[in-house]
This record gives structure tokens, sequence and C-alpha cells, in this order.
């Protein structure tokens, strides 16, 4: 059984008098370990298929099932647990509390979950190590720079060890440095923690650094054919890889 | 929710101008609320105090202001021979303002063994010998002294009454507290001596004290004194001493009864000023509570944070305001005077635990609606308005 899978998923408002179908009858299975890229023309419907999935949004009809859990069943309330213990959520902008300091900020979704404050401690410790800010740990928001702030995001979404990371336009509003940075740690998150990741990107060289990428137009999903070669075997030669399209 | 606490103070220090307002308004607003409430219970002690529906004064009919009620002191022997009746204590009275006041002084005049008998007091600072040994002494109240500066072994004058002060007291009932005993002769004298007549009033007093024996009726008491001496030289009214001071402070009474409205008024105040700061505060963060959303909290989660920050805005100001209204009431033992009797401010642990319910309550339902649009919050339109 998939992780992840989608079963005829629609979704649709209107507009007017007009009715927008952003999913139409979506169809999707991701395995576990996987590394997904999504993406798509801007209001594709990219963002709209990943909060679904996140259980942040709710679809018209069809069914979502994460580990057999169909989250378009569940209430308010039990989503809002579901999320807790199985998604990590990574913004666009980091979406930091800004009266809290990145400590406390990674140490949030931990408040929610039932253990100590010796095992939040070292689960906050060890998320911070990974995203190399153990140093910047006492400070806030505002004291950091835009990637170090991403980087504070990433260790939030990663610190519960979820089932599920869903990452939405994660490099969108980072400079090239901060972004290859925030990349190689998406990559790391998934090929050294093993984490299953969801990522919207409308940046194909970012999305070009998943084994798996999809492209959602007219409410459709289309797998894109990716090669052994094109497929990057370590985080290394992946950035180098996106130098290389940089610099090209 | 109490890991949440370091967060939830952290959000309102964030705003802390906004926050301090709030703050100091719920601060103001509950100190008139205890200043009011601490009258009402002034009032309320002195009439139904234990002995007040068991003792009955007698005053000179259709008087009201203690100088215009003059009553032989022999009226008083008669009276013990009404059946019912246990004693008879004569009183002076003497005020240097029979009008409404917040720094009027009584002097009240009585037989010092009797004193020693109807009256609670324990003794603070000074001996009861000083006071009985010396015909000018006085025995002063604790919050008359405490307003007034003075201290035991000094001599004061007052509305043309010099005493020397033998001892400070406090009393169990709060409203004696802002009195000044005297021996009776001693008062009878020096007011004869104001009136610049020559003459003394000594014989004559202000009102009669009756203690009645237990089961007695008491109307029935009255309506014989009365009765009495209804074609003597003065006719009498008399009434149980709690109705005698509710009726002598009937005009205060019914602005206290006014001003506790004022009080409410005040309670509500608080309530649109706290509701409105958590409401301002949750229109601002809206993203952020769809981020915690996001993270996993639930609705209901949120709410809770909401209202926990309304009620930690209204608590911690009206802790503040009980604190302060209540310390200075205590330390400046304010009272009100008309007509010679007294009413105390009665600050009391009561009360303070009233004001912070009070505060609680109100932090509680100036967070409901605030708390319920946080909670409310559609995720992903909250994501994108951020």
């Amino acid at each position: 059984m998939s992780l992840v899978e989608l079963i005829d998923v629609c979704k649709e408002y209107a507009n007017g008098e007009e009715t927008i179908r952003p999913l139409d009858g979506v169809c999707l299975d991701i395995e576990k370990g996987d590394f997904v890229s999504l993406m798509g023309a801007s209001g594709s419907g990219k963002s709209t298929l990943l909060n679904a999935v996140a259980g942040i949004d709710f679809v018209t009809s069809g069914h979502i099932l994460v580990e057999g859990t169909d989250i378009t069943q569940l209430s308010r309330s039990r989503l809002a647990d579901w999320r807790a213990a199985h998604v990590g959520y990574i913004f666009q902008t980091h979406h930091l509390i800004p009266v809290l300091t990145a400590y406390e900020n990674v140490e949030l979704p931990l408040m929610l979950l039932k253990m100590s404050a010796a095992q939040r401690r070292k689960r906050v410790e060890i998320a911070l190590q990974a995203v190399d800010l153990s140093n910047r740990a006492n400070h806030y928001p505002r004291q950091l720079s835009g990637g170090q702030e991403q980087r504070v995001g990433v260790a939030r979404a990663i610190v519960t060890a979820p089932t599920l990371v869903v990452a939405d336009e994660p490099t969108g509003s980072l400079d090239d440095s901060a972004t290859l940075q925030i990349l190689e740690l998406l990559v790391r998150v998934n090929q050294e923690l093993g984490m299953t990741l969801l990522m919207v990107t409308h940046d194909p060289e970012a999305g070009a650094l998943a084994p798996r990428q999809i492209r959602l137009e007219k409410g459709q999903l289309q797998e894109l054919q990716v090669t052994e070669e094109d497929t990057p075997t370590s985080p290394k030669s992946l950035i180098s890889q996106i130098r290389s399209y940089r610099s090209a | 929710m109490v890991r949440l606490i370091p967060y939830i103070a952290k959000s309102l220090w964030r705003h802390r101008t906004r926050s301090l307002l709030t703050v100091s308004g719920a601060a103001v607003a509950l100190l008139v609320f205890c200043v009011v409430g601490s009258v009402q219970q002034g009032l309320s002690e002195l009439t139904s105090e234990s002995h007040a529906g068991n003792t009955l004064i007698v005053f000179q009919e259709n008087r009201f202001c203690p100088q215009s009620s003059r009553l032989p002191q022999d009226y008083g022997r008669q009276i013990e021979k009404i059946s019912g009746v246990r004693q008879v204590v004569p009183i002076k009275v003497f005020t240097n303002n029979c009008r409404a006041s917040l720094d009027a002084i009584v002097f009240q005049g009585l037989p010092p063994e009797l004193l020693k008998t109807v009256r609670q007091l324990t003794l603070l600072q000074g001996n009861w010998s000083a006071f009985e040994g010396q015909q000018d002494a006085a025995l002063v109240g604790y919050d008359v002294a405490q307003r007034r500066g003075i201290v035991p072994g000094q001599k004061f004058t007052i509305g043309g009454v010099t005493v020397y002060v033998g001892a400070l007291f406090r009393s169990e009932v709060a409203a004696e507290d802002n009195l000044i005993f005297t021996h009776l002769d001693f008062l009878q004298r020096a007011k004869g001596q104001q009136r610049g007549s020559g003459k003394n009033d000594v014989g004559m007093v202000t009102q009669l004290e009756v203690h009645l024996n237990q089961g007695v009726d008491v109307d029935q008491v009255a309506a014989d004194i009365d009765a009495l001496f209804h074609s003597g030289p003065v006719a009498t009214t008399t009434r149980t001493k709690g109705m005698f001071q509710a009726d002598t402070l009937s005009d205060l009474a019914e602005l206290i009864g006014f001003i506790h409205w004022l009080g409410y008024a005040c309670v509500g105040l608080v309530l649109s000023l706290v509701a409105t700061t958590t409401v301002m505060s949750v229109q601002d963060r809206i993203g952020e509570h769809a981020v915690l959303q996001t993270i996993g909290f639930r609705p209901f989660q949120i709410f809770r944070l909401v209202v926990t920050e309304s009620l930690l805005l209204s608590l911690l100001g009206g802790i503040l305001g009980i604190s302060f209204g209540l310390a200075t009431l205590w330390w400046c033992g304010l009272s009100i005077a008309a007509e010679g009797v007294t009413l105390s401010f009665q600050p009391s642990w009561l009360l303070a635990i009233q004001g912070t319910i009070v505060s609680m309550m109100v932090g509680l339902l100036a967070g409901l609606a605030p708390g319920w649009q946080a909670a409310r919050t559609e995720i992903v339109a909250a994501l994108r308005h951020a």
C-alpha cells in the first residue's frame, strides 16, 4: 500500500458565475521515502493539491489516504491531531512566530505531542543541528537572515519526524545562495533521514532535483519521465547539478 | 496550555503599549469597583452588626443632627424600669460637621465604666488607666489617628474640644475606628462652654443606647419607651440601632445605592476594553494562528490561547487595581460621616476575592468572541492573507 493515495480528488469553487476546478479527478500514489516535486504554471492548483494532502484544505470530492487513513473524512479537530503527528509543513515564507526564538519555534510542534521536556529538548537540538543552526538557537526570527529563517522552518517541519513533509515553494522568497542551502537541506531530509517529501515549485531546476516529478495542468496530473542519468545520487552531486544549471 | 504561557506572555509583550494601556484601564476600573464595594460593605456591616437588631437608640423626636438632640440623662433611669431592658447607656455626641464629609470627627462621651462593657475595643497604644484616670482623656479610633497623625500622650483640639490622647484603639465594629470616645461629663461640660451661654450640658445627652435582654420584643419596647415620654418635656423617637443608623445615613445610602451601578459600569468598561484589545490582537495575528493550526493546534486550542491572553490582561489589571485600591483604603482608613454616624470604607479579603473573580470572568467573557473568530479561521485563506 502506498504511503499517500489520492483517489479521484476534485476541488471546485465558484468565481462569480464561473466554476473553477483546479483539481479535476486527480489520482496519485506516493511511496514511503519518495521525493516528489509538483510543478505547474501559476494558478494551476499545485498549492491546492499540496494543502489538501497536508490536511489544511478541503476537497470537493474524492479521497486522500495517508497510511490508510482517509483524511477527507476527519473532523477539524481530528485533522489537527493528525497533522500534528504526521505532517511537517515548510512554507514559502518561513512563517516563524516572531515572538519566539529559533529554539522555541522548533519546539512548538512538540508541545502538541506527549513527551517530556528532556525529550523535547533533545529533539529540538538534533533538528537545529540538522539545519546547522545550533549556534542561532536563541536568536529571534528578526535576528536571522532569510535563509536561516527558512532553515528554522525546515527544522520545525522535521522535528516531529513526520510521516510526510510538504514544502510549498520553499525557495520562492530566497536569493540564489539561500535557495541552494535549502534545496540541499531538503535532499538530505529525504536521503539521510528517509522522510517522504512532496515539494511544490514553479522552478524547473529545483523541481528537477526530485527523483519523481509531476506536473499539474488543467486539473490533471502528468508524470514526467526521469531517466537514471537525470537522478543524482547524493546531495552534493545534486547541488553541483543545480550550480551547473545556474551557471549555464 | 500551561506550557504555552510563555508564548502568550511574549505575544502580549510584543504589543506592550497596547497591553499596558489595557492593563492600566482594567486596573483603574477595578480600583473603582473595589472602592464602591468597600463603601457598600461598610454600609451593610453598619446596619447588620450583631447588636444592631437587639439594641435601641432613643433620640429626640424629629431631630436628626446630634447637635440638636437633647435628652435629659435622667430618662435612662426610667427606661431601665421597662421590662426587657438590661442596660441603658447615655451618650453625648459631638461632631465638627453634621453634613456628609470624608473627614468629619465624631466624639462620643460615655461613662468610662459603661464604655468598657458595651464596646469591644482593643487598645493598640496607650492604656486604659490613662483614659480612665484623667477627665479630659480620650480613646481615639485607629483610623482617625492614622488620618490625623494622632499619637498617645498628645493633646489636640477639634471643633473647640480639646482632649488628651489616652490610648488608640481598634473596635470589632469597623465604623467605630473613626470615633473618639471621651468621658461623658467632660463632653457635656465642653459642649456647654462652647455654646457660650456660661451653662454646660451636664444632665443632657444626645441619645440613649438601650441594651435589651435576649428574646425581647424589640418593637414593643421601642413603642413603650416613646409612649413613656410622649407627654414629657422632650418626646423621643426610638429605633433599633441598625434602623437608626440606616435612617441617619439614608441620603448617603441612596447615593451609595446609585454608585454601585458605577461599579458595574466599570466592569462593563473593562469588558469592552479587554475585548477590543483581544480582537485587535487576533486580527493582527490571523496568519500566526493559521500557522499554529497548520502545525497541528486544534481550533479549540487556538480558542483557549486567545481566551487565556484576554484572561491574563484582565486579571493582571484587576490584581493591580484591587491591590492598590485595597492597600490604599487599608492604609488611609477612609470613612464618611453624616449626622454623627460614621460609615467606614471596608476593604476586605472577601472584596479582593470578589474583584479577582470579576476580573477573571470579564477576561473570559472578553475573550469569547475573538477566540471564536480565531478558532474558525480558514487556514489557507489566512495564510494567503498573512
